[in-house]
């Protein structure tokens, strides 16, 4: 059994993520971490007691191993690593929801401190593609952002949604490292700089990534699933009640292989085989696992791996002996196979003897039946997906329609399917009196999204006990939510992007049948939909010449589509005019808006530093007059500066709120960036972010406008 | 002394009851002893091990389930004839399996409990106590609620027939005859009762007794009086007690005793100099373990603890020490018993594998046919669905023999689901329509592989009933799900109590009416948990019950067209109250229904919430507290210039967050609570003051006893 080399107990909280590991003199390693009251925290139990306090650093008065680093704002992400080219210890890199500080822990002096206005998530440290100097990459509100050591942004794209992790490591195998990007668009998206190589769907915010090694990485997600990818295929995946984390790539059995190490919320540790997910270690804390990370923390040159707990309790272990032979838990191998052995045969003979049972049924008419579900042996479940127009009473939906060809009924019926519903599951369980062979299920799938729908269908006798469970799959194609049937009456779309293939009309039909939910299969490429989600209309036709005309106001739907169509017919590069005057509108309005709220920002910093000069006063004239004896003035002048301190409060309510705005905007620019670029694939879509970028860069509203439409800003 | 034991599987059968697996006396001294076991297919199943194989001394044929082993041979000589009870039939088989004795004792219901004592035999069936001598009817006893167990005393050693019965209303009976000589009560249901020392201990009259609730004690029973020795309160929360053993395991000279309980911990307690017992080993196995035995099977001179769990596994705990003698390969080498046996297996597997293929294929042909129907037979469940007193909350356990692939719930009541850590399935909860199919909880959970047992903890609210069903689907081909329901009675967390405080200020409830003795008792048993659902002997009946939650009484006596109620929470009544004349018009009996409140009772109950309000209202306001507090000790380095109260709350911060943690809601559930005090107290005099309720809340979220006092009073 694998046991821990070393306990600590840190007396500090850890703040959940934000751990790493420095060498910040070059030599020694240091576990570093964000604790509570905006602080971060050192810990080098290497060289005590020579460190001086000054600057942001002090020393703890609980334990002289640790330093404090005063960071004065809430941190959000943390790492370390080699910034400065030629420099011989590392740099933390500490970033707040507005801040990111380049720090030098041995030399006690900032590298650079930088605003990021696009708030900060998730840092990573390391050399992207072709650049030169390492680069200090933020990952915010739908944008991602590289600074390299002079605090110079190198580097700068959007993605989907909110950034919540990110890794870099070489995906492609071209020997250089690309970015890779999870969202809580539950996307992880994979850069090369700033051009997209690929994208993976899954169905949940992509908390963590982990390179474990060459295109195999892990993954993490905000439901408890974690898994590995290799390439762009998901290799294996567990899901648990609990929520990964960390999780980190390390070799704990030393078989020269790492193994993805998971660190879970309520404590447990595991680690899995890369390859198949099978758990080979395990451990436990008391409560939830902060950070994991790995070095030579007894500086005799072997890399432990560190596991940290919330609670600031620190254990490293490391990779098994050769005695263990790879057998790290405390278990008998033998006793298990003979187990899991019998265990199998017993399931075997419970199976056959369901089969002789089964023989053995009469009719179903007596009680004992009645209650064991006796079935005709040819009922066969016949399973309908269609599409429903909103009614007055119900909205817009797709409907699943489930029925058995004779007189049992339906017990229930389960649907597991993934991102559609809140849940991972959905549950019709009629009433008793309302028991009948046929069950309808409403679906709304929030998202444009493939989903295989597993049914699990309960169908028995009204009185049965026991039900017999019919398993399907089902699939529902990504645009379900679009209906044939149009009312005249609706305005028609002012939206509309336009482009030219190459491919014969054919194959867009195709296209069409396989990705809409058609009653039937069309044969001509020019449709128009009704969306069941906003009510729109969506039109999409197509000229002899090969020109597509998609119209919509839903800008978001438009890039869908040309995604999906270009993934369909496999174009790589695909220019697109496109005009979305609402969304346009949308966007100038946002902008103002930013304006607005920097200046009012500006304004309210002014008055921050009028307010603590005057605090500094009164708070000298409080004492002073305590030391007078004057409590009269004395309690004034506390009194006025309690008022004050109200004001100041209030004050702060209305920055963080105005704060708070300002971020959501900036979102929307982003995300409006984004979905332009969208409406591209391939090359034309990276110039068009970096042109956009650069509009907006230079305050050029027009010009922003122009590259939306045309792609890009010269025509 | 450390224990150190080692886990051994020997053998697996089907589904064992409780109490189905003896040992049989040793042949000679230092050999390995014989195991006889019966499972619910109806087979006795008698092996030896030799050379870590089970060999088989004889299997009798499958029939009807068995419920009960017991051994028993002429008074003197080694107890090693075996007598199982399946159905109302006890069959006596001797070592060598052959079948001596089969005796029909007629009874309409099954046997569930038996004890054999020379030429005496004596069963009980549900409430019914028989005594047989020489097969031949001698006493006779009706219970006044479910017996679970009987013993007898020895009778060399005290020289009369002396057997005890473990009834499920906390009583321990003894019986003298036909007649009851005296009754002991307990503090929980007893499910299993054992000899002390196996002999009865002390003058033969001592026995142990294990409780549902997972309780243990000892009991002398002198022929005058019950003495009760000790009592082991359940403080971890394990599993009720299924069986006891007492075996000297740890080789000191003094016999220890062993409990194999339903949550599949296995404990050793030792007696220390003052009798009194202390928990000295604890192993705990993956399913509920059904029956337990110290002895000596797997090899000579070492003594181990013998189990047999609800799946049917057969296992030691040896006090033989695993070999790990490692080979010079990497691998870990297999013994050469340990290889044969797992080719034997596979084999075997391979050989199942065909004729499972082969079964499956006839499966699936006569789905083909028009006439066929499908059945297959009822998998078995051990289910319970018990009130845990400490926090007021339902423990549903599911077991199945196989693994189980998802669990379906559905409540028609509001109910709340609690998250138990031991269990590690995904649940998800479904969007609910109550109207028109009445389901206020949908929730399914998805289990890891081998999961055979789940744990769900189910929280209700006095006044709202109905029913809570499960649909378990095994992993198991042809996959069926089964469905089990649970009663939420409208007093649903009440409890029997042996007597009551009669001083308390008390409301009363009476009902006149033309109705029988038999109906208004199955209103009582609609009404309210552990009454039990036969009518009782006699003319009426008095049953004492406790509010597990705020510690009120109820107090219940009726008979034939006339009933009385007696509480000091108006609530309780006026829930009684509201149930009764449905349950009576719904029969359409006229009931004459009076009641007198008093107004003491209020005040009253509420001084009995005050302190539990008090100290949770105290408890979430430290918790608040924790986390500032810890802030500011990391930004002074230390806590010492904290007033104590702040420093005692950070001393005792990790016990205040357990405590929190451990009850959820607890403070608005006594909201909940005080509110429906309040609705009530009012509809008693005609009064609607739902209008009220929103100062009241006000009055509670500034809490003090006298204000609500008064707020009761003034409204």
């Amino acid at each position: 059994m694998l046991v821990p080399i070393y306990t600590l107990k840190l007396n500090h909280k850890i703040n959940p993520r934000m751990v790493t590991m420095g060498k910040f003199d070059g030599v020694h390693p240091c576990l570093t971490a964000a604790t509570q009251a905006g602080k971060v925290f050192i810990h080098n139990p290497h060289s005590r007691g020579q460190r001086q306090a000054s600057h942001r650093l002090s020393q703890s008065g609980q334990d002289s191993d640790i330093s404090l680093l005063n960071i004065n704002q809430a941190v959000s992400c943390l790492t370390a690593g080699a910034l400065v080219p030629n420099a011989t210890g590392h740099a933390l890199l500490v970033a707040s929801q507005t801040n990111l500080l380049a720090y030098d822990v041995h030399d006690n002096a900032d590298i650079f401190y930088r605003e990021v206005t696009d708030g900060a998530n998730a840092i990573v440290l390391g050399k992207l593609a072709d650049i030169q100097s390492p680069l200090a990459i933020v990952g915010g509100n739908c944008a991602i952002q590289g600074f390299d050591y002079g605090g110079n942004d190198q580097f700068w794209t959007v993605t989907g949604d909110n950034v919540r992790s990110l890794v870099l490591c070489d995906f492609t195998g071209d020997g250089k490292n690309e970015l890779l990007v999870g969202s809580e668009d539950f996307d992880i998206r994979v850069f090369r700089e700033d051009e997209l190589v690929c994208e993976m769907a899954e169905n949940e915010t992509v908390t963590s990534l982990c390179h474990i090694h060459s295109s195999r990485f892990g993954y993490a997600l905000a439901n408890g699933t974690v898994g590995v990818y290799d390439h762009t295929a998901r290799y294996w995946r567990i899901k648990s009640k609990n929520h990964a984390m960390s999780i980190h790539a390390f070799d704990l059995n030393d078989d020269g292989v790492v193994e993805l190490i998971t660190g879970w919320s309520n404590g447990k540790i595991d680690a899995r085989s890369d390859r198949t997910g099978e758990v080979i270690f395990k451990d436990n804390f008391s409560s939830s696992v902060a950070g994991l990370v790995e070095g030579d923390y007894r500086m005799d040159g072997h890399v432990q791996l560190i596991c940290t707990s919330v609670e600031g309790e620190v254990r490293g272990y490391l990779p098994a002996s050769k005695d263990l032979k790879g057998n790290l838990m405390d278990v008998s191998v033998e006793q298990d196979l003979v187990r899991e052995l019998s265990q199998r045969k017993h399931n075997l003979l419970l199976e056959l003897r369901n089969y002789e049972e089964h023989g053995k049924a009469g009719t179903g008419a007596s009680e004992a039946e009645a209650q064991m579900g006796v079935i005709p042996a040819n009922t066969q479940l016949q399973t309908a997906l269609s599409v429903q127009a909103a009614s007055e009473s119900q909205r817009g939906h797709v409907e699943l329609s489930i029925s058995t060809p004779n007189e049992t009924i339906i017990r229930a019926v389960l649907i597991f399917a993934e991102g559609i519903f809140e849940g991972e599951s959905h549950v019709v369980h009629p009433s008793a009196l309302n028991l009948s062979g046929c069950v309808c299920v409403p679906i709304i799938p929030p998202k444009d999204i493939p989903v295989d729908l597993h049914i699990k269908a309960f169908v028995g006798g009204r009185t049965s006990t026991q039900f017999h469970v019919f398993e399907i799959t089902r699939q529902l194609p990504r645009f379900s939510m679009y209906d044939l049937h149009v009312d005249p009456s609706t305005p028609a779309p002012t939206g509309r992007v336009s482009f030219s293939i190459s491919d014969r009309p054919q194959r867009v039909v195709m296209w069409l049948n396989q990705n809409f939910l058609l009653p039937e299969a069309i044969s001509s490429p020019d449709v128009t939909f009704t969306s069941l989600r906003g009510g729109g209309l969506l039109t999409i036709s197509m000229r002899s010449s090969g020109e597509i005309t998609l119209q919509t106001d839903d800008i978001e739907l438009a890039g869908d589509l040309v995604q999906s169509l270009a993934v369909f017919l496999a174009i790589e590069d695909l220019p697109t005019e496109a005009d979305f005057p609402a969304c346009f509108e949308q966007l100038r309005g946002t902008l103002t808006e930013v304006d607005e709220f920097h200046a009012v920002r500006q304004k309210m910093t002014a008055a921050i530093g009028d307010h603590s000069n005057h605090i500094r006063n009164m708070l000298v004239q409080a004492e002073d007059a305590r030391l007078m004896g004057d409590l009269k003035t004395m309690k004034k002048r506390y009194i006025e500066l309690y008022d004050l301190n109200r004001d100041l409060i209030s004050e702060y309510k209305i920055r963080s709120n105005n704060h708070s705005a300002l971020l959501s905007r900036l979102k929307a620019v982003n995300q409006a960036i984004q979905r332009a670029g969208r409406l591209r694939v391939g090359k034309p879509k990276n110039q068009v972010i970096s042109a956009c970028r650069d509009a907006i860069k230079n305050n050029n509203v027009n010009a922003l406008f122009k590259i939306m439409k045309a792609g890009t800003a010269s025509c | 002394m450390d224990l150190n034991l080692n886990h051994i599987d020997y053998l697996q059968v089907g589904v064992t009851s409780q109490k189905t697996m003896k040992l049989l006396p040793a042949v000679g001294r230092k050999a390995t002893q014989k195991v006889a076991v019966a499972d619910h297919d109806g087979v006795v199943n008698c092996f030896g091990m030799k050379k870590g194989e089970a060999v088989p001394v004889f299997k009798s044929l499958p029939g009807q389930k068995i419920s009960r082993l017991e051994l028993g041979g002429a008074l003197g000589t080694p107890q090693e004839k075996i007598f199982v009870c399946s159905g109302s039939e006890v069959r006596g088989y001797t070592k060598k399996g052959k079948q001596f004795l089969s005796f029909e004792a007629n009874l309409t219901e099954s046997i569930n409990a038996m004890h054999v004592s020379g030429a005496d035999l004596f069963i009980c069936a549900s409430y019914i106590y028989n005594h047989y001598y020489d097969c031949k009817d001698q006493d006779y006893y009706l219970s006044g609620d479910k017996i679970n167990d009987i013993v007898c005393l020895p009778v060399e050693r005290v020289g009369r027939t002396v057997p005890v019965l473990a009834c499920q209303d906390r009583i321990l009976r003894m019986l003298q005859g036909s007649e009851l000589l005296y009754d002991v009560k307990v503090p929980g249901p007893p499910s299993v009762l054992g000899l002390h020392n196996r002999d009865g201990g002390k003058d033969g009259e001592e026995v142990l007794y294990g409780t549902a609730d997972g309780k243990l004690g000892l009991v002398q029973f002198t022929s005058s009086a019950p003495v009760s020795k000790w009592e082991v309160d359940n403080e971890k929360k394990k599993g009720g007690v299924l069986c006891i053993d007492t075996f000297d395991i740890f080789g000191d000279g003094v016999k220890d005793i062993l409990i194999g309980r339903d949550d599949g911990t296995v404990e050793v307690y030792g007696l220390d100099s003052s009798n009194e017992p202390t928990l000295r080993f604890e192993h705990v196995l993956s399913e509920s373990v059904t029956s337990i035995q110290g002895g000596c099977v797997g090899k000579e001179s070492y003594d181990e603890i013998l189990t047999a769990t609800y799946t049917g596994w057969v296992s030691g705990l040896t006090t033989e020490p695993q070999q790990m003698e490692a080979g010079p390969g990497d691998e870990v080498k297999m013994s050469r018993e340990t290889q044969a046996k797992v080719a034997a297996l596979r084999a075997e597997l391979e050989q199942l594998q065909v004729k499972v293929m082969q079964g499956r294929e006839k499966y699936q042909q006569s789905a083909q046919s028009s006439t066929a129907v499908s059945a297959v037979p009822l998998f078995s469940i051990n289910d319970r669905f018990t009130l845990c007193q400490d926090d007021a909350s339902y423990t549903l356990t599911l077991e199945v023999q196989t693994a189980i692939d998802n669990l379906l719930l559905q409540s028609d009541v509001p109910i709340d689901l609690l998250d138990v850590d031991k269990n590690s399935a995904v649940v998800s909860f479904s969007e609910c329509d109550s109207e028109p199919n009445g389901n206020f909880l949908l929730a399914t959970y998805r289990c890891q592989a081998n999961t055979t047992r789940l744990e769900l903890k189910v929280r209700s609210i006095e006044g709202q009933y109905g029913t809570l069903q499960a649909y378990i689907t095994p992993r198991l081909q042809p996959k069926t799900c089964q469905v089990r329901q649970y009663q939420i009675k409208p007093l649903s967390l009440h409890q029997r109590t042996h007597s009551i405080n009669q001083d308390r200020p008390m409301n009363i409830l009476r009902l006149v009416g033309q109705f029988s003795f038999a109906e208004i008792h199955s209103w009582v048993v609609f009404c309210l948990p552990e009454v039990p659902e036969k009518t009782p002997a006699g003319e009426n009946i008095t049953y004492y019950f406790q509010n597990t939650f705020l510690g009120t009484q109820l107090e219940a006596i009726y008979c034939k067209g006339e009933g009385n109620f007696r509480s000091d929470n108006i609530s309780t009544i006026s829930i009684l109250k509201d149930v009764l004349s449905k349950e009576a018009t719904k029969r359409k009996i006229n009931l004459n229904i009076s009641y007198e409140v008093n107004e003491d009772s209020v005040s009253h109950t509420l001084k009995m919430i005050h302190p539990k309000l008090e100290y949770q209202l105290l408890l979430a306001k430290k918790v608040q507290l924790i986390d500032a507090l810890k802030e500011l000790q990391v930004h002074e380095g230390n806590a010492d210039f904290l007033i104590p109260e702040y420093r005692s709350i950070l001393d005792e911060s990790a016990r205040l967050l357990e405590e929190y943690k451990k009850q959820p809601a607890h403070l608005e559930r006594l909201y909940g609570m005080i509110t429906d005090l309040f609705i009530d107290k009012f509809k008693f005099k005609g009064q609607n003051v739902k209008t009220k309720v929103s100062q009241l809340l006000e009055i509670l979220d500034n809490y003090d006893l006298n204000s609500l006092i008064d707020f009761f009073n003034d409204a």
